[in-house]
């Protein structure tokens, strides 16, 4: 009995020392307070770059990366981060979707997306390139663009069915296969055994434009460089920003995403504006 | 009373951790303010997001279907790998002139075993495997774990035969058996009575290995949860139930390795 009591006793102990921590600081008003603060960014995204160059040297205390978005959301709501370094729309998007969270009001820095595929892989790219501004000029991509901020930003995404998305299966020309991470909307997420997202509306247009059937490989945003270098998969469309860091391994199609925004997401009751 | 108490049998601990567990438990809910009437309705609230709409129970089975499919199929290339590498070792210290083969198989296990199983699936799908697409990936994790899963098999199968106390194999050779019939018919199905609980657990462990399949890319139950997550944008409820899966299938297992156990131990003499 004795040693059940003891072990009880420090259970308790550690509970309340794992609740005691939490002293008061200042609120968060401008990005250059972020220099100094605990960030947090999803590994290998351009987040995690624009943090590093934030942080500078006190990158390795204060900088953490997480595999996915919301296990960086879980760690920002507790407290264990101040803010995360991301994309506008994913973050508005986490805004529409959870209580208590803010985007701080002036951007860390303007990014473009492009689709990202295999260094030297010139026939592949060109086609895509092609199939893109055709899709740009009748308007189908603007029409993707509106379709989904409308409801991942503002309404209920739960209209967009998987089903409804043409893959156009049994194309003569074989599989278009993309790489992606779907866990990153509006632009890409699974959705029962299905994926929607504007980058996979966007690859299934250009899959159409090719006559090929569009197959996603959904996996780590970390490895989707890997994968497409070593041939895993034809191109890697997942929200991916164009950097000269990644030029060097990777061939770009013409960005599809102008001036896209990083922001600093933080909690509301941390921000003063 | 006292001696209940201070007994140390494995039942009476068990059910300590147990009892003390649930209360944790009971104690954490109790803290996060669980037992309000306003918290139940968003607990509900919350699962009904997180696994009942849309069928989203679905992608969780889905994913366990993958993740036993992987740990099935691993287990079956590990039980042959296992055997062969174990043969080699046994017949080696048994006299047979295998050095180069026995000093294979040594390698092979040092390797696999020394190395995470995380680190060699990624290399087996990127490295070994970078040009096979149109290969199901689930087969590209089904060879690595099931490669890696032979290293310990093969441990397992020879510390079973050696466990076979000498005498009977010289009492076989004694009467006249040669080393193989004497292997097959004396020590083998000795030696099956502490493997096959063993082997169980190697699969118990498997099961929980597989969950780093998502980094090639495979759904299986742990990615499943995150899928869920990255939907509803809710972290504990889908991690907790992925959790709570896994764990009824292990005390399944277990349930099924004690009773093995005890048929197995049937008959035995002490």
């Amino acid at each position: 009995m004795k040693k059940f009591f003891i072990a009880l006793t420090v259970l308790f102990l550690f509970v309340f020392c794992a609740c005691a921590f939490g002293a008061e600081e200042a609120k968060l008003k401008t990005t250059d307070q972020l220099k100094t603060e605990r960030l947090a960014a999803q590994r290998g995204t351009v987040g995690q770059f624009i943090a590093e160059d934030l942080l500078g040297d006190n990158k390795s205390l204060l900088l953490t990366t997480y595999e996915k978005y919301t296990d960086a959301v879980a760690a920002l709501r507790q407290g264990k981060v101040r803010a995360i370094v991301m994309d506008e729309m994913p973050a508005r998007r986490f805004l529409n979707e959870v209580d208590g969270l803010a985007i701080m009001e002036n951007a860390l820095s303007e990014e473009n997306y492009a689709i990202g595929f295999r260094k030297g892989n010139k026939e592949l790219v060109e086609a895509v390139n092609k199939a893109l501004a055709e899709i740009k000029a009748d308007g189908t991509l603007d029409k993707i663009f509106e379709k989904y901020y409308t409801t991942f930003l503002t309404g209920d995404a739960s209209s967009i069915k998987p089903e409804d998305i043409d893959f156009n299966k049994g194309a003569k020309g074989g599989t278009l296969v993309v790489g992606t991470e779907a866990g990153f909307a509006p632009y890409e997420l699974k959705v029962g055994t299905g994926f929607i997202g504007i980058d996979v509306e966007m690859c299934a247009a250009i899959a159409k434009k090719l006559d090929r059937e569009l197959v996603i490989e959904n996996m780590n945003f970390d490895a989707l460089p890997m994968a497409v270098s070593t041939n895993k998969v034809d191109m890697i469309c997942a929200g991916i920003t164009v950097t000269e860091e990644r030029k060097e391994n990777m061939d770009f199609s013409e960005n599809y995403v102008v001036g896209a925004k990083q922001v600093a997401l933080v909690r509301a009751d941390d921000y003063e504006k | 009373m006292k001696n209940n108490l201070t007994r140390h049998d494995g039942a009476g601990r068990g059910n300590l951790v147990l009892g003390i567990f649930a209360l944790f438990l009971l104690y954490l809910l109790y803290s996060s303010g669980f037992f309000t009437a306003a918290a139940w309705q968003d607990f509900n609230r919350r699962f009904y997001q997180n696994f009942i709409k849309d069928r989203r129970y679905m992608m969780l089975v889905d994913g366990l279907k993958a993740t036993l499919f992987m740990t099935s199929g691993a287990t079956l290339i590990g039980l042959v790998v296992g055997l062969i590498l174990s043969v080699i070792r046994v017949a080696y210290k048994g006299g047979a002139p295998i050095p180069v083969l026995n000093a294979m198989a040594n390698a092979y296990i040092t390797v696999l075993r020394g190395t995470p199983a995380m680190v060699q699936l990624l290399i087996w799908n990127f490295t070994i495997f970078a040009s096979a697409r149109n290969l199901n990936t689930q087969y590209i994790a089904i060879l690595a774990f099931g490669l890696n899963s032979g290293a310990y098999i093969a441990e397992i199968f020879r510390g079973g035969i050696e466990a076979v106390d000498p005498g009977q194999m010289e009492a076989a050779r004694s009467l006249g058996l040669s080393y193989g019939t004497s292997m097959k018919l004396i020590i083998l199905p000795q030696a099956l009575r502490t493997v096959i609980p063993m082997l169980f657990n190697e699969f118990i462990a498997l099961l929980k290995e597989t969950s780093v399949a998502g980094y090639i890319g495979i759904d299986d139950l742990t990615r499943a949860g995150q899928n869920i997550q990255a939907l509803t944008l809710e972290h504990s409820q889908p991690l907790v139930m992925v959790a709570i899966i896994y764990l009824v299938i292990v005390l399944f297992l277990t349930h099924v390795v004690r009773k093995l156990e005890e048929w197995l131990s049937r008959g035995r003499r002490g």
